[in-house]
């Protein structure tokens, strides 16, 4: 600590230089908190969206590929499993709004309840469900996109099967983010049995787990029960497979964090570049502080510590006005999740914060090293002859 | 007489430059007495600098030995060099070089950051030292508010500050006016007469001998001869 105020002082004495240094950091490690953000957030997103006691059950090849519909009665029949609903995709087109698709699923109506009661379907609707061969559930977002009512007749033309159907709207699912849109699997089996097709397959079977704790080992339970069969089965949570289904999305996570190296690297050179002019410029101030008796390693470590201080304020100013700034667009929201939705995953957390400060001080114990070694290292009397 | 505080044997220093080697000191060999105030003179390119140098263990002698303070000096490492410098050494350089951020009295207790004192203690010993060189009134002054004589003296303030053994100084005259020049000669002689501090000087200024006991002259890398300064001839 007797070495700071000289360490201050130093800082001080080209008060612009060492401000654009600040002011560049500082922005770089607001920029990577935020940066930072995203895997979390997609993380809390994921979470949001899934239950942590639902998991699906697909073939261990992928999604393109079909489970027989036996596999169905088998997952219920074990230990921990509440309910199983086997679905499979239809790949529905709704042509008045020019071809466009969303997941639309053939389910089994009477276990839709039991498999997803997080989504609080009116069980009247679920009732109606039941009782209309061709009834459909669609998520409030397609619903209020299309203008849908409950109701209302829509007709889909399948991507998959060489059907249309038309379907009865009997009931949404009252969440503004769900694209689905559910019917009966009985009506995907009728129609295509006119064109002598038989609907013996299942593309994914959700299943519900009475525990949390349960979840892992009726995973493992039923990939082994299918294990050696013609169709092996991968069975993992809700939320892995979501993540896996927005595939996209990880890309996306892996370019931010690239990006992300690359603005942390581009302030690493920026901070070496300013330690490097601030030893060269006082090359002989430290020949003489080395000459009244300042060992290698004190101005070693004095000269690192001076980088090192100043990444660290600029970078931890940036990473606590990051925090600041979600702070307060949570206060200004009135209500995080309700107000922002998907938004409010991504959160400049403490953690966060911590990470774009212990960012700050590396860069700043990086960019000092090689000046700072140089300079302690440079023969005393080489330099002292310019003085002398 | 008094007992030699420095004592060099035989020193030579070359350095090599591109394909060539430079003698800078030939087969020097003198003795310092303790207290005394030495001046080395002689053209540029003399060596005085480098004996300098080799006294104040910035440098190390290719041939010889160098005795300070009954310490050989060619013994010592880099960082041993450096902290055995910190308690027997103080020194003077003809730009004073201060530190420009650090006011008079952060300036005289730079040294001192390398002693166990604490920080009380510290500015008690700085403020001691300026008062020694009569800038007390000086000590929150940056060396930009001072004059060259003022910086000087905010330089030896800060050489003696640490109490050292030997003070060496590297033409401590050479860049002030000849009243400044005065004082500042006539310090150091006090440091050597009152405060028996063996004070070794390079300078040009024919004035010094005045001052000092002993002229050595250099010439060419050789000590050429010794002469009395007039202070010695004086008593």
């Amino acid at each position: 600590m007797r070495f700071l105020p000289l360490i201050l002082r130093n800082l001080g004495r080209n008060k612009l230089r060492t401000g654009l240094t600040g002011v560049a950091i500082g922005l770089a490690v607001l920029l990577v908190c935020f940066f930072l953000t995203m895997p979390a957030g997609i993380d809390v997103f994921l979470s949001q969206i899934a239950s942590n006691v639902r998991i699906s059950v697909h073939h261990k090849g992928g999604l393109v590929y079909q489970m027989p519909f036996a596999y169905v009665n088998k997952i219920r029949a074990v230990p921990g499993v509440v309910a199983a609903d086997g679905v499979v995709w239809f790949g529905g087109a709704f042509e008045e709004a020019g071809h466009v698709t969303f997941p639309s699923f053939a389910v089994e109506p009477e276990h839709v309840g039991a498999v997803w009661p997080d989504y609080h379907i009116d069980p009247a609707a679920l009732e109606r469900f039941r009782r209309f061969r061709d009834g459909a559930i669609v998520g409030r977002q397609t619903m209020e996109k299309y203008g849908w009512k409950v109701g209302q007749q829509v007709s889909l033309r399948s991507t998959i099967w060489p059907v249309t159907l038309t379907f009865r709207i009997v009931g949404e699912i009252p969440n503004a983010r769900s694209p689905l849109f559910w019917f009966q699997r009985e009506y995907l089996a009728q129609a295509i049995h006119e064109h002598g097709w038989t609907l013996s397959i299942v593309g994914i079977v959700w299943v519900r787990i009475a525990d949390p704790a349960l979840v892992d080992g009726v995973m493992t339970k039923l990939d082994a029960m299918f294990r050696n069969s013609p169709a092996e089965t991968a069975a993992e949570t809700e939320k892995s497979f979501f993540a896996s289904y927005f595939g996209s999305l990880q890309g996306f996570v892996a370019i931010i964090l690239v990006v992300t190296g690359l603005v942390a690297l581009c302030v690493l050179c920026i901070a070496a570049n300013t330690a490097s002019m601030a030893v060269r410029e006082r090359a002989r101030e430290i020949a003489v502080l080395r000459a009244i008796g300042f060992g290698r390693g004190l101005v070693f470590g004095t000269l690192v510590a001076e980088s090192t201080v100043l990444a660290t304020v600029a970078g931890g100013t940036g990473a606590l006005l990051t925090y600041a700034f979600t702070a307060g667009v949570k206060l200004a929201a009135g209500g995080w999740s309700t107000q922002l939705g998907p938004l409010s995953g991504f959160l400049v957390s403490p953690a966060i914060v911590g990470q774009g400060i212990l960012l700050a001080v590396v860069v700043g114990l990086v960019a000092g090293i090689a000046p700072a070694y140089g300079a302690a290292h440079r023969p005393v009397a080489s330099v002292l002859r310019e003085v002398f | 007489m008094a007992e030699p505080l420095i004592t060099l044997r035989d020193v030579s220093r070359s350095y090599e430059r591109g394909h060539d080697v430079v003698h800078a000191l030939a087969d020097v060999s003198l003795t310092i007495a303790s207290g005394g105030f030495v001046a080395l003179m002689g053209p540029s390119g003399s060596g005085k600098s480098t004996l300098l140098n080799l006294l104040s263990g910035i440098d190390r002698p290719s041939a010889g030995e160098v005795w300070v303070a009954g310490q050989r000096l060619n013994d010592l490492s880099e960082d041993a060099l450096a902290t055995w410098r910190a308690r027997h050494v103080g020194l003077i350089f003809q730009f004073y070089n201060l530190i420009p951020v650090l006011s008079a009295l952060e300036n005289v207790e730079l040294p001192l950051l390398l002693t166990p004192f604490n920080r009380a203690e510290r500015l008690r010993r700085a403020e001691t030292a300026l008062r020694v060189v009569g800038l007390a009134a000086r000590a929150r002054h940056l060396p930009s508010e001072l004059s060259g004589g003022e910086q000087q003296r905010v330089a030896i303030a800060r050489a003696i500050v640490a109490d050292p053994d030997v003070i060496i100084a590297d033409e401590p005259t050479g860049d002030l006016d000849a009243r400044s020049a005065d004082d500042v000669l006539g310090m150091l002689r006090d440091l050597s007469r009152e405060f028996h501090k063996t004070v070794v000087m390079v300078t040009h200024d024919p004035r010094a001998a005045h001052w000092v006991d002993v002229v050595y002259h250099l010439e060419k890398g050789l000590l050429l001869g010794v002469e009395p300064g007039d202070a010695e001839r004086r008593a």
